[in-house]
C-alpha cells in the first residue's frame, strides 16, 4: 500500500508541476531559513560549553546599587577570598583590554603587529579552562614573562619555524617586555575567551614590570579591570558564598562604594538563563530570541502555503477521493495518503533545503558575523528540537490537508461536483492574511531600522568626519629622542600640500573617550553635583579645527597650554552638556570660571558646542577637554582626491621616523559608523528575513491565483461571453485577494508600531514613526501582491471564452 | 439479498427540501439482473448510492444480506461495501495517476490482499476483460471502451456479490457500449447480483427486471425473463 502512495505521490507532484514547485520551492526556503538559523541558536547555546567543569565554575561580578553589572573587578579579592573560604577550590583571573601594544619577534627586520586581542591571564589559565594546548605544557604558563600562541597566531609570526623557545617583544603600557613562546593552543569557536596571544599575569606581579602603572598591582583592591573566576565545591551554595564575597568586600574596602559581589554561573556567562537574568552577557539573547521567531514565523507561513495549496487543489483530488472510497478506502486510510504525501513532499524539501543552506551558508554568515557551518547545528541538543518542530510542523500541515480531503463525500466528488465549503475558505482566507501579515509586518520594521540606520549615519554631528584620516600613534622605541621625532612627523605632515589639517588628541570621536571621573563642582553648584560623571577627552591645540568643532564661548587652547605638564596644568574646555551638568545657564557665565576637581582648580577657557563623540545610541555626554600633546592619534584632514596616494606619503613618513611601529589608520566617518555594526546588522538581518518572507508568501499567492482561476473559468467565459472586458475580470479576480492583503496590512501595522517604538527606545536620537512609512510599506505590499496575482488574472481575463466554457 | 422497505430520502438546501427517495420499497434477490429506469432526477442515481453504502437513507429499512445496514456509520459502510459491492460509473473513474494494472489493484490493496495473490489476481481479471497488454498504460492513454473494461474489471476483481452500474454505457459508442453490457452479462451468469441504472432501452433489455421509478417512487416493475 505504502509503495502506491509513494507512487501516487510522484506522480501528483509530476503532474502539477506548478503546484509542486511552488510547495517545495516554498517550503524549501522555510526549512533553509529555519536550519540557517537553528545554527546560529545552537551556537550560541553551545558557547562555553566544552568546559569540564563548567557546573561548578563561576564568575565574579560587581553589581552597582542600580543593578548595573560588570565583570571587571579589583585583582585583589580573588586570593583574600580562597584564604578565607575553603569552598572555593580554585581561582583564575584574565583582563582584557590592558595588555593591548605592539608586539614584535625578536629578529632582523621583523614585522610588528598591533595586538588587540591579547591579554593577561593567571598561571593556571590552561589548567582551570579546557583549552587545548597543542604544543608546550599547560603548567609552563605559571612562569613570567612566558606568552602562549593560538594556532593563528604562531603562523602569523614565525610561519612554519618552531614557536616553542623564540621569544617577542611586547610594547604597552607597562613599557617594554621580553616574552618567551612556551606554549601554542587552540580555542574552539564557541569559546568566549579567545585570545590571539596570552602573556602570564605572574609577570606583572613584579612591580618592575609595571612601569609605574600602580593601579595594576595584582594584590589591590582599588582598580577594576580584572576577570575573576572561581571553581567551588559542588556541594557549595554558591549563593550564600556570594553574600559571604560581598561581607569580605565591606570589611576590607576602606571607601564605600555601595559595590556588591555576584556570582554568575559560567553556563549563564554568554546567554542568561533568562530575561529575567540581567547580569552582563557576552551574548545577547534578544538576538536569538528575535531570530528564533523570525524562523518560526517563515517556517509557518512555508507551511501556510502548503495547506492552502492542497486544499485549493482539493478539486483535482476530489475525484480520486471518491473513487477510493467507493473501492474500499476507509478515511484513516486516506488520511494516511494524504499524510504520507505531505510528509514526502517536506522531505524533498528538506533536502532542496540543505542545499541552499549550503549555498547561503557564506552570506548568512556574514549577516550575523559568525562562522557557523553545518556542525555548528550538531552542537548542542537544539538540533533535535528543531527537527522535533519540522516534524510536528509537517504532521500537522499534512493533517489538516488529510482530514478535509479525506472528508469529501464521494457521492458528490464522483459527480463532479464543487467541493467549495466555506470552512476551508475561510481557513485558507486566515492563512493568506497571516501570512502577509507577517511579510508586511518585517518589511516595515526593515524600513524603520533603515531609517533609524540611516539617520544615525547621516546626522549631523557637530563634527566634521569627511576626508579625515586617523593614525594610530607610535608605540614601539619611546626613547629620549620619541618627542623630537614626533615633533619633526608633525612638521613633516604640516608641510604637504594635501594636508589642509592636523591634530594630535587621545581620543577621538567614534573611539569613546580618555576616561570618566567624578569629583567636579563650581561655586555655584549644588549638593551631589561631585558625584556626577564626565567623559574626559585628551587634546591638543588644533583638535577643534581640525574636526571643525564650534564653540559657544571662549577660545580653544594655545599650543604652549597643551605642553604643560598634566598635574601643572590649570585650563580646560568643556561641552555645553558639561557646563549645564554643573548648573551653568550659559556658557558666557561658565567662562573664565574655576572649577573644583577634587583638590585641584581648573579654569574654563572656552565652551565647545555640543557634538556626537560617540554613537547616536547614547545622548551627547558631558565632556572636559584637557590640553595635552597626546599622541595617540594623529589626525589629518585631506584636501585632495587622490586618497591612496597620500595615505602611502604617510606611511612613508611614519616609517621613517617611528620605525618597528606598524603603521595603522583608518577614515574618521568609517570609524564612527563602527558603532551602528549591531543596527547594520539587524538591518541585514530583517532586509534578507523580509524579502524570504514575502517571496515565500507570494509564491502562494500565486498557487492560490491560479487555482483561482481554474476554478473560476466557467464563470470567466459567461461573463465574457455576456460582455466583461479584460479590465472588469482582472480587476474581479485580483479584488478579493488584495482585500486579505490589505487586512494584513491591518493587522501588521500596530503590531510593528509597537514593537519599533520599543527598539527606538535604545536611542537617544531617533527617527519618527512617520505615518507615510507606514503607508508606503502598505502599498509596496500590494503592489508585490498584485503583480504575483495579475499575471494569473489577465491570462484567464484574455482567453478566449469558447476555450474556457468547453472546459467545464 | 437487498430488501428496501419505506426507504426515505431529502435533499436539504437553506430554502427548499427536495424529496428524493419516497417511501420506496423493492427487493432484490441473489443473482438478479435488475435495470433501474427513469427520467433525469427521479432519484434513480440516489437509490443506488444508498444500496452502494455511499450514502445513508433518511428513513426506512434497507436490508442487505439479511442484515439492516441503514443506521450503519461510514466505517461500517465502508467495510461491507469493500468486501460484497463493485461500482461500475458513467464516467468510469479511474485514477489518472495509476496505470491500469494498479487501477485495478487498488480494491485488493484495501481489502488487505497480499501482493503476491494482487499480481494473479488483477492478471487474472485483466485477461478476462482483454486489457492484459494494456496494463502499464495510464487511463488517459485507452479509448472509453477500454477505460469501461478497465472500471469493469476493477470492479470484479475482489470478487463481490453485487456490482451497481450506474450509466456504464453512457459515454461509449453502441459497439463498445454492447461489448461492456455482455460482459456485464457474463458476470451474472456466473452469479453476480447487478443492478444497473441506465436511461438506454436497448441496455435494460439484457436485464431479467426493469424497475420504473418516478418522483423517488417506483411505477412499474416490467419483468424480462
Amino acid at each position: 500500500m505504502l509503495k502506491t502512495y509513494f507512487k501516487i505521490t510522484l506522480r501528483n507532484l509530476w503532474r502539477n508541476k506548478l503546484y509542486s514547485f511552488i510547495n517545495i520551492a516554498g517550503l524549501a526556503m522555510g526549512i533553509a531559513a529555519f536550519i540557517l538559523i537553528l545554527q546560529y541558536v545552537s551556537f550560541e547555546k553551545s558557547v562555553n560549553g566544552f568546559h569540564e567543569n563548567i557546573a561548578t565554575t563561576y564568575r565574579l561580578l560587581n553589581e552597582d546599587p542600580k543593578g548595573q553589572t560588570w565583570p571587571q573587578v579589583e585583582p585583589g579579592w580573588a586570593q583574600k577570598a580562597k584564604d578565607r573560604f575553603p569552598e572555593i577550590q580554585a581561582y583564575c583571573r584574565f583582563e582584557e583590554g590592558v595588555g593591548q601594544g605592539i608586539v614584535r619577534r625578536n629578529a632582523e627586520n621583523a614585522e610588528p603587529f598591533r595586538e588587540t586581542n591579547v591579554g593577561y591571564a593567571e598561571g593556571n589559565f590552561f589548567e582551570f579552562f579546557s583549552f587545548n594546548v597543542l604544543e608546550g605544557s599547560a603548567a609552563a604558563f605559571k612562569k613570567p614573562n612566558v606568552v602562549f600562541l593560538s594556532t593563528a597566531t604562531a603562523k602569523k609570526y614565525f610561519g612554519k619555524a618552531e614557536p616553542v623557545g623564540q621569544s617577542l617583544t611586547l610594547y604597552n603600557q607597562f613599557g617594554k617586555a621580553n616574552y618567551t613562546v612556551s606554549g601554542v593552543y587552540d580555542i574552539p569557536v564557541n569559546s568566549d575567551i579567545r585570545y590571539d596571544m596570552v602573556f602570564s599575569l605572574e609577570t606583572l606581579s613584579n612591580p618592575a614590570n609595571l612601569n609605574d602603572n600602580d593601579w595594576a598591582q595584582l594584590d589591590n583592591l582599588s582598580s577594576q579591570y580584572i576577570h575573576t573566576y572561581f571553581r567551588i565545591n559542588e556541594t557549595a551554595d554558591y549563593k550564600k558564598l556570594e553574600q559571604k564575597l560581598t561581607t569580605l568586600r565591606n570589611e576590607l574596602k576602606k571607601d564605600k562604594d555601595g559595590l556588591v559581589f555576584r556570582l554568575q554561573p559560567f553556563a549563564n556567562v554568554h546567554l542568561p538563563a533568562s530575561f529575567s537574568d540581567t547580569y552582563q552577557t557576552s551574548g545577547n539573547l534578544k538576538y536569538v530570541y528575535i531570530l528564533s521567531i523570525i524562523a518560526i514565523l517563515i517556517l509557518a507561513i512555508a507551511w501556510f502555503n502548503y495547506i492552502n495549496l492542497s486544499t485549493a487543489n482539493a478539486l483535482k483530488r476530489a475525484n480520486e477521493v471518491g473513487v477510493r472510497k467507493v473501492v474500499g478506502a476507509s478515511r484513516g486510510s486516506l488520511v494516511l495518503q494524504f499524510l504520507g504525501e505531505s510528509m514526502l513532499v517536506n522531505l524533498i524539501s528538506f533536502g532542496l533545503a540543505l542545499l541552499i543552506v549550503r549555498l547561503l551558508q557564506p552570506l548568512f554568515n556574514t549577516i550575523i558575523e559568525k562562522e557557523l557551518t553545518f556542525t555548528s547545528l550538531l552542537s548542542t541538543p537544539a538540533w533535535v528540537a528543531g527537527l522535533v518542530l519540522l516534524i510536528i510542523g509537517s504532521l500537522l500541515s499534512g493533517a489538516y490537508t488529510a482530514y478535509s480531503l479525506s472528508g469529501f463525500n464521494p457521492v458528490e466528488t464522483l459527480k463532479g461536483k464543487l467541493v467549495k465549503t466555506t470552512k476551508a475558505v475561510v481557513l485558507r482566507k486566515s492563512l493568506v492574511v497571516f501570512q502577509f501579515s507577517i511579510s508586511i509586518g518585517l518589511l516595515l520594521a526593515t524600513a524603520f531600522i533603515y531609517r533609524q540606520l540611516n539617520y544615525m549615519q547621516n546626522k549631523n554631528l557637530g563634527v566634521n568626519t569627511d576626508q579625515l584620516l586617523v593614525i594610530r600613534g607610535p608605540q614601539v622605541d619611546k626613547d629620549s629622542t620619541y618627542k623630537m621625532r614626533r615633533t619633526a612627523f608633525i612638521n613633516a605632515i604640516a608641510q604637504q600640500s594635501f594636508v589642509k589639517d592636523y591634530s594630535l588628541s587621545g581620543s577621538v570621536p567614534g573611539n569613546g573617550y580618555n576616561f570618566a571621573t567624578s569629583g567636579f563642582s563650581q561655586p555655584g553648584s549644588r549638593k551631589g553635583d561631585e558625584l556626577k560623571s564626565f567623559s574626559f577627552a585628551l587634546i591638543d591645540d588644533r583638535y577643534l579645527n581640525t574636526y571643525q568643532i564650534g564653540l559657544a564661548a571662549g577660545r580653544t587652547f594655545t599650543q604652549a597650554e597643551t605642553m604643560v605638564d598634566w598635574n601643572d596644568n590649570d585650563k580646560v574646555l568643556m561641552n555645553e552638556k558639561a557646563i549645564e551638568e554643573l548648573g551653568f545657564k550659559s556658557p558666557e557665565e561658565a567662562l573664565n570660571t574655576k572649577v573644583q576637581w577634587d583638590e585641584r582648580k581648573l579654569q574654563v577657557i572656552g565652551v565647545v558646542k555640543n557634538y556626537h563623540h560617540i554613537g547616536l545610541q547614547k545622548a551627547i555626554d558631558p565632556i572636559i577637554f584637557y590640553p595635552q600633546s597626546n599622541s595617540a592619534y594623529f589626525t589629518v584632514r585631506l584636501q585632495t582626491d587622490r586618497i591612496q596616494d597620500n595615505v602611502a606619503q604617510l606611511e612613508t613618513m611614519f616609517k621613517s621616523y617611528f620605525r618597528n611601529n606598524p603603521f595603522e589608520y583608518f577614515f574618521a566617518n568609517d570609524n564612527f559608523n563602527k558603532q551602528y555594526i549591531s543596527e547594520q546588522q539587524y538591518s541585514k538581518l530583517f532586509t534578507t528575513a523580509s524579502v524570504w518572507a514575502i517571496i515565500i508568501a507570494c509564491l502562494g499567492l500565486f498557487g492560490l491565483a491560479t487555482y483561482t482561476v481554474e476554478a473560476r473559468t466557467k464563470e470567466i467565459g459567461v461573463r465574457k461571453v455576456l460582455g466583461a472586458n479584460v479590465l472588469t475580470i482582472a480587476r474581479l479576480l485580483s479584488k478579493d485577494f488584495l482585500q486579505l492583503v490589505f487586512i494584513a496590512f491591518v493587522i501588521a501595522v500596530p503590531v510593528v508600531w509597537y514593537a519599533m517604538y520599543r527598539w527606538l527606545e535604545n536611542f537617544a536620537y531617533k527617527v519618527q514613526l512617520s505615518w507615510w512609512v507606514f503607508a508606503a510599506a502598505g502599498i509596496v505590499a500590494i503592489g508585490i501582491a498584485l503583480l504575483t496575482i495579475s499575471f494569473q488574472a489577465i491570462k484567464a481575463a484574455i482567453a478566449n471564452p469558447v476555450k474556457s466554457l468547453r472546459t467545464q | 439479498m437487498i430488501k428496501i422497505t419505506n426507504l426515505e430520502k431529502y435533499y436539504r438546501t437553506e430554502e427548499v427540501e427536495t424529496v428524493a427517495l419516497n417511501k420506496l420499497s423493492f427487493e432484490i434477490k441473489e443473482g438478479e439482473f435488475v435495470a433501474i429506469m427513469g427520467p433525469s432526477g427521479c432519484g434513480k442515481s440516489t437509490l443506488l448510492n444508498i444500496v452502494g453504502l455511499l450514502d445513508d437513507a433518511d428513513g426506512g429499512s434497507f436490508m442487505f444480506n439479511g442484515i439492516e445496514v441503514a443506521g450503519f456509520n461510514e466505517r461500517k459502510r465502508a467495510d461491507l461495501r469493500k468486501h460484497n459491492i463493485g461500482f461500475v460509473f458513467q464516467s468510469f473513474n479511474l485514477i489518472d495517476e495509476l496505470t491500469v494494472f494498479e487501477n485495478v489493484e487498488l480494491p485488493l490493496i484495501y481489502t488487505g490482499v497480499k501482493a503476491a495473490d494482487r499480481k494473479t489476481r488483477v492478471e487474472e481479471v485483466l485477461d478476462k476483460m482483454q486489457i492484459m497488454h494494456r496494463r502499464n498504460h495510464y487511463p488517459q492513454q485507452l479509448s472509453g471502451g477500454q477505460q469501461q473494461r478497465v472500471a469493469v474489471a476493477r470492479a470484479v476483481v475482489n470478487k463481490p456479490k453485487l456490482i451497481l452500474a450506474d450509466e456504464p454505457t453512457g459515454n461509449l459508442d453502441s459497439s463498445n457500449g454492447n461489448e461492456v453490457m455482455q460482459l456485464l452479462t457474463d458476470l451474472n451468469e456466473q452469479g453476480t447480483t447487478i443492478i444497473m441504472v441506465t436511461h438506454s432501452e436497448h441496455d435494460a433489455k439484457y436485464s431479467h427486471r426493469i424497475i420504473r421509478m418516478l418522483d423517488g417512487q417506483t411505477v412499474t416493475e416490467n419483468i424480462l425473463v
